[in-house]
């Protein structure tokens, strides 16, 4: 460990923490209700990001329900894991928000799900639904997978009903639902309400038809869009846990496809953002040339999304002459044909005038929520998982990070667009470079109750896999994707602004949604209610 | 005006889309699409089953046989199957205009004869594996054809034997 890294810890050991466990770059450290709060400041005052905090419930193994805080040091590439054990009749935690924003969904996921009360502040179901029963937290162990609660029906009708038709489309997949409050045509306040459609995909892996090798199959279908990001960083958690030791080749493999899928996903959101505008020969243009990438990933992996190459170990397909050659192709025809539409896009001036200066996310609110990706570059903030944590063959290239200050749209969209051409160049370098050898490793062990922490820069910002390992399959792996961080950064972006502005600023956060979208509108003065449409074309995604 | 480029490109560009059905999908050679099971060369040992991610592939017994059935409707097209099965006899096609109207079209099955225990008539396995294992292992046929626990019975006595232990060992 470095010496600012001893530091720290020395002076999280005064405040009360204990190291646990020291495994490679990650930090384990045991802290009572207590010194968390102060554990917490301390952290963030430090510099580090809270990436997410995660309930598990480990009474099968030492008898209390813990509460994982997993903290990311970005500048020194270090993650602190704290851990608040509790008893089960004294489940409680004190909240960490006043001094860590950002914690304020996964302390109330925690709660749902494991039944740890969190104390100190106003506290509401996040994720678990209304009429679920109380005290029946599904991701305790006891709580069978095949289970399903009774659940009871509001007795009352209040007189008068709304009947909003959506925006829970039955056939739509990842309906979102924002709240905004409207004086007139300028947004108030705004209020989120998600996890409509939550899948239980970590209690899924926990249930008993499930094992270590086909979780990645199951990993990469919690996103339409970045799913191999999923798989990838469930591998890479699961070979962290266990010291697999991936062959090179493998990791080239892998980070080959994560910029391909990041090209794929980028030319996807500019296409989306175009179509917002009312620029629908953007939108058309920018689809042509992703199909390029589409059908080249298909032909790497064997499918043109949901790839299933990645298995724990390696890669299930390598990569040879001619796929190379039709890499390189392939990137050159698309980056030819970007850098003439991006060129175009940008010029039409009601692009410009739409996007600058709206939906600003202050550098200061994006720090306190611990955004992540495109959004965090566009407000200012360095963060970049492939240069602070550098994973696979990330080591191996040299790419610019974007950065933009004005926290606007347009900066958003213009991290976007450079992110292309790196991605681009990214690739090169990786072919280049590309060692020879196996593509996977013969065999592995893992052993159980070992943890680790994995993240990957998804193309909409870090992705995280939290794992402890278990007998056969994982103990309990926690997924956090990275609209989970953003989505709580648009009420600072909406709010004070016009309504107008709405749509594009809520896509602007390459958020996953449904193909169509609602936004219910309150208007304060009139106590009347409409809604909005907001029709983009986002195929599904998180959690 | 650089906007105007927009038009420069697109007639540049033509049509790109397909005139599907009516032309060739495009399909890149190493596309997964759904599988095949080979009756004649599959063994009913399961190893598909115990791989296949979200459950396409199932095993069950029916009355005197062991049903192996791929239902197309639940499959993701990984091809983990074909990579695992012991008898080479899952192939990944190319298929995936797969729809129709009629369910029972996505579902195909190899039907297994079960070998009973010849001691006590306890299944043991599907008649193939075990003709393939005795094919691909120096075991013995009469071991082969018994259940677990009747196969131990019977050793421990064949050891007892050997060191003339009264009564044949345990039993």
């Amino acid at each position: 460990m470095t010496e600012p890294v001893g530091k720290l810890i020395e002076e999280l050991k005064n405040l009360g923490g204990k190291v646990e466990e020291v495994r490679g770059r990650e930090i384990y450290l045991v802290a009572s209700r207590d010194s968390l709060r102060s554990l917490a400041k301390a952290l963030y005052s430090a510099g580090a990001y809270l990436k997410t905090c995660a309930g598990v419930d480990e009474r099968p193994i030492q008898g209390v329900l813990s509460v994982y805080y997993i903290f990311g040091l970005d500048e020194l590439g270090v993650d602190v894991i704290l851990r608040v054990p509790v008893t089960e009749e004294d489940a409680r935690v004190p909240t960490i928000v006043p001094e860590v924003p950002a914690a304020d969904w996964c302390e109330l996921e925690a709660r749902d799900m494991i039944g740890v009360e969190i104390t100190g502040r106003p506290v509401r179901r996040l994720v678990l639904p209304e009429d679920w029963p109380e005290g029946v937290y599904p991701l305790r162990k006891d709580f069978d997978y095949s289970t399903r609660p009774l659940r009871g029906f509001r007795s009352e009708l209040p007189e008068e009903v709304g009947v909003p038709l959506g925006p829970y489309h039955p056939a739509l997949h990842e309906p979102e639902y924002f709240e905004l409050y409207v004086d007139g045509e300028k947004v108030v306040d705004v209020v989120y309400r998600g996890f409509h459609v939550h899948r239980g995909i970590e209690k899924l892996a926990e249930s008993p038809r499930f094992t270590y090798k086909q979780v990645p199959f199951l990993a990469e279908r919690i996103c339409g869009i970045c799913g191999f990001v999923h798989s990838s960083c469930y591998v890479m958690a699961v070979e962290k846990a266990a010291g697999i030791e991936v062959p090179e080749r493998a990791e080239f493999i892998r980070s080959i496809v994560l910029e391909v899928e990041r090209l794929h996903s980028h030319l996807l959101w500019l296409g989306v953002a175009a179509h917002l505008l009312g620029y629908d020969a953007g939108f058309m243009h920018a689809w042509r040339i992703r199909e390029h990438t589409m059908v080249l990933a298909e032909y790497l992996t064997g499918s043109r999304k949901t790839y299933g190459i990645n298995i724990i170990g390696g890669v299930r397909k390598d990569l040879n002459v001619d796929k190379l050659d039709k890499t390189l192709k392939t990137l050159a025809t698309v980056r030819e044909e970007f850098v003439k539409l991006a060129e175009v896009m940008l010029s039409v001036p009601q692009i410009r005038s739409r996007a600058s200066g709206t939906g600003v996310l202050s550098r200061f609110e994006a720090r306190a929520l611990s955004v992540v990706g495109p959004v965090a570059r566009a407000s200012g903030l360095y963060r970049d998982v492939r240069k602070d944590y550098p994973y696979f063959a990330y080591r191996e290239v040299s790419f610019k990070v974007p950065l933009y200050t004005e926290g606007d749209n347009l900066a958003r969209l213009l991290v976007r667009v450079e992110e292309v051409l790196e991605s681009i160049e990214i690739i090169k370098q990786l072919i280049d470079k590309l060692p020879g050898g196996p593509i996977a490793v013969e065999s592995w062990d893992i052993p159980p109750y070992r943890r680790a922490v994995a993240a990957i820069e998804a193309p909409r910002g870090e992705d995280v896999h939290f794992i402890i390992t278990g007998v056969g399959k994982p103990y309990r792996w926690r997924v956090r994707a990275p609209t989970y961080q953003n989505i709580p950064a648009l009420r600072a972006m909406l709010r004070g602004a016009p309504l107008a502005d709405a749509p594009l600023t809520i896509a602007s956060i390459d958020p996953c949604f449904s193909c169509t979208d609602r936004v219910v509108v309150y208007d304060l003065k009139t106590g009347s209610r409409r809604t909005l449409r907001i029709s983009g074309g986002v195929p599904p995604c998180p959690l | 005006m650089s906007l105007v480029k927009i038009l420069e490109i697109a007639l540049k560009t033509g049509r790109v889309t397909r005139r599907y059905p009516a032309e060739e999908p495009l399909v890149t050679p190493e596309f997964r699409g759904s599988i095949e099971v080979d009756p004649s060369k599959c063994w009913g040992c399961g190893a598909c089953v115990k791989v296949c991610p979200p459950n396409a592939l199932t095993l069950t017994p029916s009355g005197k046989s062991l049903v192996l059935e791929y239902f197309v409707g639940r499959c993701i097209f990984c091809g983990m199957c074909a990579e695992v099965c012991p008898a080479k006899a899952i192939t990944v096609t190319k298929k995936f205009e797969l729809a129709s109207a009629n369910l029972r079209d996505l579902r195909s099955r190899v039907v297994h004869e079960v070998l009973r225990c010849s001691v006590c008539g306890t299944p043991i396995a599907a008649e193939a594996e075990v003709r393939a294992v005795v094919k691909a292992s120096p075991v013995s046929e009469e071991y082969a054809v018994l259940c677990p626990r009747c196969r131990k019975e019977r050793f421990a006595k064949s050891i007892g034997l050997r060191v003339g232990a009264p009564g044949g060992g345990p039993s």
